[in-house]
């Protein structure tokens, strides 16, 4: 096994859905030892939530909960008793880092407040990750990643160049969510840094909808600085033609002619006597006339297929490429040159094959690894702190574990 | 608000346009020393050149362009030209006193000119270096010209995004260029908290629609277990009903709202005042409500549409339900919430711009570390003093005789500087100007934004 950035840290994981356990299946990827703390009626909420194998609802059967969680150890343990508290603070006292998703002022409500969790372990690193942070005027209210989605300013730029006042439309799976789990897990192992150069404890406080926001980069200052409020893509400047796909014959492609003019779009459809039409060469002609540019696209497009066109296009240094399905992705050249995919072994779902590292690092890799099953090591962790085989299954009788 | 956590972090930032420069802004908001390096020939033009403030480019465009401000804000910038050999000489002297370069040119660039990781790797043993690409560094495609639609489009993503029957979507804000973005920033901090362990530095491939698959990973998982492409499911939810976004009063104002379990459909109810229709036998569990959900928003809608899409949060929070406001630009820059938690960094141009407003590329909030305001994007090559005379002790013979060689210096090669077609986008409904903008802002964040002289 090779050498990980993480090796040997310990962290608590008390989070449940995508944003928390997003960030902390980061942390176990790159070797961080990740015990997932589950409630005992049932685990982690994403265990019963699809794709599950065969389309079988069953808590080990989850395709969401096995991709979200990999590489990280189970325990169960109910916080909400007091006896479940007591121990909770036993692994707190051994863990360098907790991340929990809590709705704001639960962990205090469960006498675990990071305040009180600091006293025990005074250089814990605890990122709090929520839809609307700790403090503020929102911190209480109910949310979804459809909601934040709404409130981060997102959802309102969803829309078509073509058209812009339609209803918006949210991006595809949970992209509030990933979003802020990235978020987490880089402000989690900055802390971490800081921690090890000062040697004093860090609260992280992370909010769901500012994530959502800082993901709108541009637009949020083309209203300082213009007063502008875009519905679109900022790519759709004006209706420049690649805020939308465009129909070929097997499925969709996506046309970016490029910042600069593209005149070799005119080579690309056999008619060179277009190469110094302004409709190609200048950017702002363009811009202003995406009909024209469609009628000129489209009924091109409609006999050739995706990849047919990407090479020619791409050859011509065109940026023109497909869109592909899940299927084609899994096929793509690319993707397996480059191993994206991993595949291991889980004792209930068989081999899973699951995409892979989000970036390749050379000297301290991402490492493929599978899902835990509820409380597979409570004998393990418990253990440690001197529970016996036989005391554990007194808690487990009282409904601790 | 930003926070100094990588005190003593010097990164080299060769970035340019969205992803490089989010991963570098992300950074240097935890307080890394990130230094931009731009040169009289290679400009950061697509950002230093859209969106002028009050739509002027002035005399110096290509420091005014708001696109860069945002995206920059806390960095500082240089001008060396990496095309000559003595540029590159003196950028390895950089290397020395570097923690980490991050490069998003096109692959083979960075070994073409003698500075690939193995390269500079002679030069400082513990380097970090992140390449930045849309298909990676290696592999049959690897050199693909792509921008964000390829990065969303070959990941899977666009698929599943849009309306049944309506042509897939591409995001509405560069979505896959942040990802990727955010994604380099963890590489390079996951491979810099490694070398505090082990001393040891690195190489970082980082491929776009790699790090964008990610974000869909559940669903690619679930491709896989049973070889079933998943469908566009536009704003609705895999079981539950209603769950969508919704028309309220007003000119293009939407609120969403999602109603998961009964319980949440009875607080529902009862905050709509239970019209008749809300206890029809078809609407009574999360399973007739999924199965009868066309008539069931439509329904819904008649209710929202006699409300402020504020309004309509404010009355359906009350009542414990998930619900969120669309929030249009104005609305977010204006927004209670955030400013009150201090997400905005508003930085200070002077020099006829004054404050201005800008979105945190990190919103997170630290105890125990000092918080800054960063600092405005660095002027076209506004650090060299300090970059070549300070840290590498350069003499200013040396600098004159670099600057007139074009070596260092400025101004860049740079296009006219036009305003935004506002009046296409006016026409073309892209989007909605507010005159009184600086106004409002200054309402919200002081008087001494967005003043002049």
């Amino acid at each position: 096994m090779n050498e990980q950035a993480f090796s040997g840290l310990r962290v608590l994981d008390c989070t449940q859905g995508v944003a928390g356990p997003y960030c902390t299946k980061l942390l176990a990827d790159f070797g961080a030892e990740v015990i997932k703390v589950e409630n005992p009626q049932g685990g982690d909420g994403t265990r019963s939530t699809g794709p599950f194998l065969k389309n079988e609802p069953h808590p080990e059967k989850s395709g969401a909960f096995f991709y979200l969680n990999t590489n990280k150890k189970s325990v169960t343990l109910n916080l909400e008793s007091k006896e479940g508290a007591k121990i909770f603070k036993e692994l707190v006292k051994r863990a360098s880092v907790l991340v929990e998703s809590f709705e704001p002022g639960k962990m205090a409500e469960l006498g675990l407040a990071p305040e009180l969790l600091r006293e025990i372990n005074p250089r814990l690193v605890i990122t709090s990750i929520s839809a609307y942070g700790q403090t503020g005027p929102y911190r209480n209210y109910k949310a979804t990643n459809l909601t934040v989605y709404g409130t981060g300013g997102a959802m309102y730029t969803q829309r078509p160049g073509t058209k812009p006042t339609a209803r918006p439309v949210i991006e595809g799976g949970f992209q509030a969510e990933y979003s802020t789990g990235v978020l987490s897990y880089i402000a989690t192992i900055s802390a971490l840094i800081k921690r090890d150069n000062s040697d004093k404890g860090i609260s992280v406080d992370i909010s769901a909808m500012e994530c959502v926001t800082s993901t709108l980069m541009g637009h949020i200052a083309e209203y300082s600085y213009l007063g502008l409020s875009r519905r679109t893509s900022p790519f759709a400047i004006h209706g420049y033609p690649i805020g939308y796909s465009v129909p070929c014959k097997d499925g969709w492609i996506s046309l970016t002619p490029g910042i600069g003019g593209a005149p070799n779009i005119a080579f690309l459809i056999g008619k060179p006597e277009l190469q110094d039409d302004p409709l190609l060469a200048d950017t702002r002609t363009r811009m202003a006339n995406p009909e024209r540019f469609d009628a000129l696209l489209i009924p091109w497009l409609k006999d050739r297929s995706k990849w047919e066109v990407t090479k020619e296009a791409q050859e011509l240094r065109l940026a023109f490429t497909p869109v592909l399905s899940p299927e084609e992705l899994l096929e793509d050249e690319q993707i397996k040159a480059r191993e994206f995919f991993a595949k291991v072994d889980h004792p209930v779902m068989g081999e899973v094959t699951y995409p892979g590292a989000p970036a390749k690092l050379s000297g301290s890799p991402w490492q493929a690894g599978r899902a835990p099953l509820l409380g597979e090591h409570n004998e393990e962790i418990y253990g440690e702190i001197g529970y016996t085989k036989e005391s554990l299954a007194k808690l487990k009788k009282k409904g601790i574990l | 608000m930003a926070y100094k956590l990588l005190d003593g972090i010097r990164i080299l930032d060769l970035t340019m346009v969205f992803a490089g420069p989010v991963a570098t802004k992300i950074l240097a908001e935890l307080g890394a020393e990130v230094i931009k390096i731009e040169s009289i020939q290679r400009a950061d033009v697509f950002t230093r050149a859209n969106v002028y403030p009050e739509n002027e480019p002035g005399k110096d465009p290509w420091n005014r362009g708001c696109l860069f401000h945002t995206l920059n804000a806390g960095k500082r910038g240089i001008s060396l030209n990496l095309g000559s050999e003595e540029g590159r000489e003196i950028f390895k002297r950089l290397i020395k006193i570097s923690d980490a370069v991050v490069e998003n040119y096109s692959p083979r660039v960075m070994e073409n000119w003698g500075m690939g990781y193995e390269e500079l790797k002679k030069i400082k043993s513990d380097i970090i270096m992140v390449s930045i690409s849309g298909l990676g560094h290696y592999g049959p495609l690897r050199d693909f010209y792509m921008y964000v639609p390829g990065m969303e489009g070959m990941s899977g993503l666009t698929y599943i995004t849009g309306f049944p029957g309506e042509p897939p979507l591409l995001s509405g804000c560069a979505y896959g260029d942040w990802v990727t973005g955010a994604h380099a920033a963890a590489a390079l901090l996951t491979a810099l908290y490694y070398r505090m362990q082990s001393g040891k530095g690195q190489y970082v491939d980082v491929s776009g629609r790699e790090a964008v698959a990610c974000h869909i990973g559940e669903i690619l998982t679930g491709y896989t277990l049973n070889k079933q492409n998943p469908s566009m499911m536009g704003n609705r939810h895999a079981s539950a009903a209603p769950h969508s976004c919704y028309r309220c009063r007003g000119e293009d104002s939407w609120v969403n709202i999602a109603v998961e379990n009964d319980e949440q459909w009875q607080r529902f109810c009862k905050a709509i005042g239970s019209p008749a229709w809300t206890a029809e036998e078809r609407f009574a569990t999360n399973r007739s409500r999924w199965q009868n959900q066309d008539e069931l928003d439509r329904l819904v809608e008649e209710w929202t549409i006699q409300h402020d899409h504020i309004e309509v949060m404010q009355i359906l929070q009350e009542a414990g339900v998930a619900v969120g406001a669309a929030l249009n630009m104005k609305e977010v820059n204006l927004n209670p919430h955030l400013i009150d938690r201090g997400f905005f960094q508003i930085i200070d141009h002077g020099d006829g711009i004054g404050k201005r407003p800008i979105a945190s590329q990190m919103p997170a909030k630290f105890s125990e570390a000092e918080s800054f305001v960063p600092k405005r994007a660095p002027r076209f090559g506004e650090d060299d003093e300090y970059v070549f005379g300070s840290l590498l002790k350069m003499s200013k013979v040396e600098m004159e005789k670099l600057a007139k060689d074009k070596i260092i210096g400025g101004p860049p090669t740079f296009p006219r500087g036009r305003p935004t077609r506002t009046d296409l986008i006016e026409q073309q409904k892209a989007g909605w100007f507010d005159p009184d903008y600086l106004n409002e802002l200054r309402e919200k964040h002081g008087e001494d934004l967005g003043q002049h002289g």
